[in-house]
């Protein structure tokens, strides 16, 4: 046997075949186990794929899912906003169809009570004056109660369609005085405007509302400021180069002033001062309200100065109502 | 009173009307009436009224906007002053019958007849 060896051992080709069958079967053996493992590879990634396809394809149908949900979601509050749109056209048409139908008749009872006063529909004693007369107060409160309603109702169906635009304000308050003409002349009130020699420049808001405001604090200046009276409207462009950047406009009338004691409660809805009450008993408590609601939606401010002329509060008696308005509304 | 100033109303709630037409009558007016538009539109060159008093809602198929047109259109009667006295008072209307030519806009609930009769004055004067 060890000589056979030798034999193999010593001849070339057998080296050459040994060192060849080695190297080979080598080679095969690395290929084999290199194979394997990128096989391995190659199948560990497949079925990774195969799992990242089926998430994401469960991912997919959820969202399809949620995509529907929405879907019938959005269809839900389409319907709900038409639905409400119709319910809040339904109730604007019936507060200005009632209020309408509500005014002639109400007219009718003003005008035969107003007559019936003053003794033009026959002669009447002191007793049947005071109960006509009492009538009259009320029917002019229903009356204003009426028209306070038809202002909220303009103001709910636009709540939130604020329409800011550069305005000329002076024209505005020029405007909402022709409209108070015939009521200060009955009383003999003057209306006065004071405004700075500068001109003013042209504001954003919405006319429609602002104007609203001006109708109620002059229409209360002049509810409550006696015959011969004067109610003033300022504009004081102070503020105007100031880093606020606002107008301030006032309403001062030479009226009864409102009691200390309910200062505090004027910007609130309903609320009537008792000596108000007294004067003009056919207010609503609503106009203030407004007004307040209306200066805050375009980011100003409304305060306001008062002299009832009780004892120790000194000066002139009246009231003054300022707001601010900022020349700039900023752009939502 | 030599010269006593014809007033058309032009109303179609009869109450009311015949309320104006008593205080005006006893103010020393001649006063005339209409019920309905083309009533009025009809009534307003025969009679030649000096001041008129004109309702927005009426019956008819002509309302008060209307008749307003139709007297401002004729060159007989466009210079006729108009008062509108309606209870609408809305914003709207009262600057369209402001722009149709109407010399006021006087929301009925809000005045009194007396101040109705100060405001004819003033216009009449």
């Amino acid at each position: 046997m060890s000589w056979l060896s030798f034999v193999f051992i010593t001849e070339p080709s057998f080296w050459v075949f040994f060192v060849l069958f080695f190297t080979g079967a080598f080679c095969l053996g690395y290929y084999w186990q290199g194979k394997e493992s990128r096989v391995k590879i190659l199948i560990e990634e497949a079925n990774l794929k195969t799992t990242q396809i089926a998430e994401l394809e469960k991912v997919n149908q959820e969202l399809e899912k949620k995509n529907r949900e929405l879907y019938s979601k959005e269809l839900e509050l389409t319907m709900a906003n038409k639905h409400l749109q119709t319910l809040e056209q339904a109730k604007s048409k019936f507060v200005s169809v009632t209020t309408h139908q509500l005014r002639t008749p109400l007219a009718a009872v003003k005008w035969t009570l107003d007559m019936a006063t003053k003794g033009e529909l026959g002669i009447i004693d002191e007793e049947q004056k005071e109960f006509l007369g009492k009538g009259l107060t009320s029917v002019n409160r229903v009356i204003s109660i009426v028209n306070d309603l038809l202002k909220i109702d303009s103001i709910d169906s636009a709540r939130e369609e604020y329409d800011f635009k550069p305005t000329d304000i002076v024209k505005l308050i020029d405007d909402v005085f022709f409209e108070f003409n015939n009521q200060a002349s009955v009383k003999k009130i003057s209306l006065v405007v004071e405004k700075p020699k500068t001109a003013i420049p042209y504001i954003d808001l919405d006319a429609d509302k602002i104007r609203m405001v001006l109708e109620n604090l002059i229409d209360n200046a002049i509810k409550y400021t006696p015959i011969g009276g004067q109610v003033t409207v300022r504009l004081l462009d102070s503020r105007i180069n100031s880093v606020e950047g606002a107008l301030e406009i006032s309403v001062s009338d030479s009226g009864i002033g409102i009691p200390p004691e309910e200062t505090n409660k004027v910007f609130q809805k309903f609320f009537r001062a008792a000596n108000a009450i007294k004067n003009e008993p056919d207010g609503s408590g609503l106009g203030l309200f407004i007004a307040h609601d209306i200066i805050e939606k375009h980011n100003g401010s409304i305060w306001f100065k008062t002299n009832s002329g009780k004892e120790g509060s000194g000066g002139s008696q009246g009231t003054t109502f300022s707001f601010t308005l900022p020349l700039h509304q900023k752009k939502v | 009173m030599a010269d006593k100033k014809k007033v058309l109303i032009v109303e179609d709630d009869e109450f009311l009307r015949s309320l104006t037409a008593k205080k005006l009558e006893g103010e020393g007016y001649e006063v005339i009436v209409a019920v309905d538009g083309p009533n009025a539109i009809s009534s307003i060159p025969e009679n030649a009224p000096d001041l008129i008093f004109l309702d927005l809602l009426l019956p008819g198929g002509k309302d008060g906007f209307d008749v307003l047109t139709a007297i401002k259109a004729d060159e007989k009667t466009k210079n006729i002053p108009v008062i509108v006295f309606s209870n609408l008072g809305q914003k709207e209307d009262i600057e369209k019958a402001k722009s149709l030519g109407a010399e006021d806009f006087l929301v009925k609930a809000n005045f009194t007849l007396d101040d109705v009769i100060l405001k004819i004055k003033e216009i009449l004067k």
